[in-house]
């Protein structure tokens, strides 16, 4: 298991790609992991073949796990061990802006403790512990998880050794009544998948952390619209933030318990929808340096490599400030859920033609078919006030009237 | 239903009220007691500078008429609560100097074993009960002892010792207000040694504690406690209204100490007239005067008695240490507990079946 | 078998306990006439008469020490603390001469101290106390704390036949909260034996006293975990023995005292297990206690002092997961 970010210390298998005894070819993906942050693709890191599978989909393994074994000559006993040293980055590309990788294999820097029980019945029952799966808190392999490693070990080695049938006993077994669902299973239920999990964890731990507000205004997208063509609102939006951001710094910021720092540059994170399997919030770091033609290409360039989930964890991390565009799907108005740790994310929802009122240079009022869109910014009051909010987006909803490229 | 252990029926006393007699042979007994308490104490003292005796040492010199006195008008089943100062009430009950000198000494066959220290010390087979350091706690244990007599009609009575000190502890107030309160058949005997430590009288109190008595609803009466005789006389009347039912009594009982407050303690504090004064009364030569002025053999008495020291000390010297695990033994009890009775050496006890 | 309150419990097994042994007698302020603050002693000065029913004056020392006295002669004194509060007023008699008479001298001391202990009601610094950790520092003295009906006849009889001076924690809070039935006549719950109010599988919560209603309340239905619930029942000395066997099974410990934090009860259980059960540890030991403040009057103020059933379900919670 590679490391995957400069804090990674563990990940999970989500699907391997190939079979055992398929062939693979070097650098054709192999299988798929997730980590706290993102979900990434490992390619192979040899050309032969796929000779065993250690660590199974769905199980948790600390950094520097061996995964599996790819047989790289036929005859030879010479294996090629998956993403053994994390030295050599085998995983998928690692982004410019990865920092340092520690050569740390498992059990060190955040790696969860061994308990007492768990040590002595590892010892007592000589158990390589790297197989046990862990259920507990960072991945701790709980006493539980012991108990339940060891009792399917017995159920394994407890099938041979069958004695010979007397007269009177017969291969006849009656058919089990299916067994009652148990009373949480509703028909068709089935668990979170672990990107789910993860959103859910992240949402629920914000809604906790964060005081929400939540601060509305309307902007008439006039000027966007002349100057758009074809392309999407959201780089114009984005533009308009950081320079929005530039007037008002306290909201480019992260709050950490009681400890609020404000950033100077703008690492803008961008939510990416990535349909029903949930979303992911890249960092287009140091966007204020950008245009937003800049913005426009490094949007779509993100966007892409998180469908195609080549974001690493560092790409998802540092960001000082949100957006989200749901707007594509025809909603008006929403209540985002701030990504932790920043104070702040904004949402563009639909532009949509409405009337409004219109007051001319000689301050004659008319109606006047104009298209306008909510803009509706979350904030954490701990840190900030409504009327700061309120200004922000004042300020923004005026660089967004007056556009002008 | 289980009623109490069988207990003797209460002493009648055939010629009820008369005054306390003593025979020669109390009266011999009386100068023992007194001589016992004396050369014992020089003789663990003498220890004690030998470095024999770990901790403190405390003795009771010039007190022994307070001491013995009372402790000789116990009857069998009475109960006693004895101070570090009246080492005599001990031998009157019936500990031996040996006993005692291990005890000082820290050694098995004292009497706690070394357990406690110096006069923390009492035999339950004796009828006595164990001082703390705190005083004056014993004074309410004996109101309990006393609770016991009454509430069973017994006529015994319980008997405990205090300083002048002692009467400025509330516990102090809250024994004589509860002995006063229901009557109780118990015997306030309070050394008046006239020091506290450093602390004189005047320090300690407004008023003398005898008059305090009858703020709690009884009697107190002030005696010469360097004059055995009057001690006894006092005490023996005191018994007399207690297991009459006539409730409690105080006596206060004047005396001085004549060595500090311990062995370590050099008494600078006290004038040097006042050790003039009370040498020249002393309790132990004043006894031995009058005796052999009434033709008693007081010289028998002094050799026996030193001889019994002799035959003590090296007994005493000759106990081992206790074994270190006797430090952990004995903290929560098994058994209910058994007081016993004590010698009661006086004539009286011999005139009836006891 | 009838269903008293835990208040008529200790009632019935005092009052068995006089019946069948006239040297056993109470003692306390406020007892005979008026029965007792609590109403325990309720009917007993008409039933015993006033040798054996004192109504003593107000004065705690008094109280232990006349205690003592009377019990090396032979009696079985019940001494009643107003409240638990009060005993400070006569803590020189109980750990300098109760406490220690047997060990210096020999001589046991079969006295009971009732302690009418705890908060929850509004009774301020001086009323709500759970003082017991101060006797657990003074050898020669036992200590019990039932939490039920039952084990409140049953203790109290046995406290009462014990040679040595126990400590009897009856919490107010209980008097009437806890119901249960009560076995008729006479019998004894053994000192230093502790009680299985839930057995389970998950995580264990050891605590005492009124904070074993407290436990179960808040482990009944927790995420559908399996938690075990163990009644110490006795404080000193406590059953070593239950406590490791419940820490090997379940590996999880969360102990739950309403008397303030600082070397309670929990910390030298606590201590025990680290000691003695390392190996049997899934996770830290974990303490759910009254901050080290005197108990405040007001019931905002109470209630943030006093643990809660939510408190014990977070604590739970944080330790099953981790």
């Amino acid at each position: 298991m590679p490391q995957m970010g400069v804090s990674i210390a563990e990940a999970t298998v989500v699907e391997w790609k190939k079979q055992p005894g398929d062939q693979v070819e070097a650098d054709e993906p192999l299988l798929e992991i997730s980590t706290d942050k993102a979900e990434s693709e490992l390619p192979a890191p040899a050309s032969g073949r796929l000779a065993e599978v250690v660590v199974e989909a769905g199980e948790t393994v600390d950094v520097g796990t061996v995964l599996a074994t790819i047989e790289t000559a036929p005859a030879a006993s010479e294996r090629s061990a998956v993403a053994e040293e994390p030295s050599e980055p085998t995983a998928a590309e690692q982004p410019e802006s990865a920092g340092e990788q520690h050569a740390a294999t498992g059990g060190n820097g955040g790696a969860p403790p061994v308990t007492p029980v768990v040590r002595r019945m590892a010892e007592e029952h000589d158990l390589d512990l790297s197989h046990v799966e862990g259920s507990g808190r960072r991945g701790r392999v709980t006493k539980k998880d012991v108990m339940a490693y060891m009792r399917r070990q017995d159920e394994v080695e407890a099938s041979p050794d069958r004695q010979p049938a007397l007269h009177t006993e017969s291969p006849y077994r009656e058919e089990a009544a299916s067994a009652p669902a148990a009373a949480a299973a509703q028909p068709g239920g089935r668990e979170l998948s672990v990107m789910r999990k993860r959103i859910a964890e992240h949402m629920v731990r914000s809604l906790r952390t964060a005081a929400h507000c939540t601060t509305i205004v309307e902007a008439d997208m006039t000027r966007i619209e002349a100057a758009r063509g074809k392309r999407s609102y959201l780089p114009y939006v984005a533009r308009a933030t950081i320079d929005a951001l530039r007037e008002h710094p306290e909201l480019n910021a992260t709050l950490d318990g009681e400890l609020l720092t404000v950033h100077e540059p703008v690492h803008l994170g961008i939510a990416v929808s990535l349909g029903e399997e949930g979303l992911i919030v890249p960092v287009i770091r140091n966007a204020n340096e950008l245009s937003h033609e800049g913005l426009a290409a490094r949007i779509e360039d993100v966007a892409g490599r998180a469908r195609n989930k080549q974001l690493s964890p560092d790409d998802v991390s540092g960001g000082t400030f949100t957006i989200t565009n749901p707007g594509a799907f025809g909603a008006l108005l929403a209540t985002p859920i701030i990504n932790q740790p920043q104070i702040a994310i904004l949402d563009l929802e639909a532009v949509v033609k409405r009337p409004v009122v219109v007051t001319d240079a000689e301050g004659r009022d008319s109606i006047a078919i104009r298209p306008m869109a909510y803009l509706c910014m979350s904030w954490d009051h701990r840190a900030l006030d409504g009327a700061l909010a309120a200004r922000f987006l004042s300020t923004l909803k005026r660089r967004i009237e007056n556009w002008s490229t | 239903m289980t009623t109490y252990d069988a207990r003797q029926a209460p002493v009648e006393h055939k010629d009820g009220g008369r005054p306390a007699a003593l025979t020669d042979d109390d009266r011999r007994a009386l100068l023992r007691y007194l001589l016992l308490m004396r050369f014992t104490e020089e003789r663990a003292l003498s220890l004690y500078r030998q470095g024999k005796v770990p901790g403190s040492f405390y003795d009771g010199r010039g007190q022994e008429a307070t001491a013995v006195g009372p402790a000789f008008a116990l009857a069998p089943r009475d109960r006693a609560c004895i101070l570090h100062r009246d080492l005599g009430a001990h031998f009157v009950r019936g500990v031996t100097p040996g006993r005692v000198l291990a005890q000082m000494m820290g050694r098995e066959g004292g009497v706690t074993g070394g357990k406690d220290a110096n006069m923390h010390f009492a035999d339950h087979r004796l009828g006595c009960v164990q001082m703390v350091s705190m005083l004056p706690d014993m004074a309410l244990v004996a109101c309990g002892l006393a609770i016991a007599f009454q509430i069973r009609r017994e006529r015994r009575v319980a008997m405990t010792w205090f300083g002048d000190g002692a009467t400025a502890n509330g516990q102090w107030h809250e024994a004589m207000n509860v002995a006063g309160i229901r009557k109780l058949p118990v015997v306030f005997v309070l050394e008046n040694n006239q020091w506290a430590y450093s602390t004189p009288n005047e320090l300690e109190f407004a008023v003398d504690p005898v008059e305090r008595a009858a703020a709690y609803g009884f009697p107190g009466e002030k005696v010469d406690g360097n004059d055995v005789e009057a001690v006894f006389r006092a005490a023996a009347a005191a018994c007399e209204r207690a297991r009459g039912g006539g409730g409690p009594t105080l006596i206060e009982a004047e005396t001085m100490r004549m060595h500090g407050h311990g062995a370590h303690d050099d008494m600078r504090y006290v004038p040097k007239e006042m050790f003039e004064e009370w040498e020249a009364r002393d309790p132990v030569r004043r006894y031995e005067e009058r005796l052999a002025g009434d033709g008693l053999d007081v010289e028998s008495i002094r050799a026996s008695v030193t001889k019994e020291l002799d035959r003590a000390t090296e007994w005493a010297l000759d106990q081992p240490m206790p074994d270190p695990s006797v430090a952990t033994a004995g903290v929560f009890a098994e058994a209910d507990p058994e007081l016993g009775d004590g010698e009661a050496p006086w004539s009286r006890w011999r005139e009836q079946d006891v | 078998m009838s269903e008293l309150t835990y208040l008529q419990a200790i009632s019935d097994g005092l009052r068995e306990e006089m019946r069948a042994d006239d040297s056993v007698f109470c003692l306390g302020e406020d007892i005979g006439a008026f029965g007792g603050a609590f109403k325990v002693t309720e009917g007993f000065i008409e039933e015993f008469g006033a040798d054996r029913v004192w109504d003593t004056p107000l004065a705690e020392n008094a109280i232990i020490g006349t205690a003592v006295g009377a019990a090396v002669e032979g009696l079985r004194p019940v001494c009643e603390m107003q409240f638990a509060d009060f005993i400070s007023c006569g803590f020189d008699q109980l750990v300098n001469v109760a406490a220690k008479l047997h060990y210096r001298q020999g001589l046991s001391v079969p006295i009971t101290v009732r302690l009418p202990s705890g908060g929850g009601f509004s009774g301020g610094p001086f009323h709500s106390q759970n003082p017991e950790a101060w006797f657990l520092q003074a050898p020669g003295l036992k200590v019990v704390a039932p939490s039920s009906a039952e084990d409140a006849k049953g203790l109290i009889a046995a406290a009462i036949r014990d040679p040595n001076p126990v400590l009897y924690m009856e919490h107010k809070h209980l008097y009437r909260r806890a119901k249960g039935e009560v076995r008729e006549g006479r019998y004894e719950t053994p000192l230093g034996k502790a009680r299985l109010a839930r057995a389970g599988e998950d995580l264990t919560v050891i605590t005492y006293g009124a904070m074993v209603l407290t436990a179960l309340e808040a482990t009944e239905d927790l995420d559908g975990a399996s938690i075990e619930v163990l009644d110490l029942r006795t404080l000193y000395p406590y059953d070593r023995e239950a406590v490791l066997a419940s820490v090997r099974k379940t590996s999880k410990v969360v102990l739950v005292q309403e008397a303030t934090r600082s070397c309670g009860v929990a910390a030298e259980i606590a201590a025990l297990i680290a000691e003695e059960a390392f190996e049997d540890l899934d996770g830290p030991v974990v303490r759910v206690t009254a901050p080290d403040v005197p108990i405040p009057f007001s019931p905002p103020l109470e209630r943030a002092v006093l643990p809660q059933v939510e408190d014990v379900r977070e604590a739970c919670r944080e330790l099953l997961a981790y």
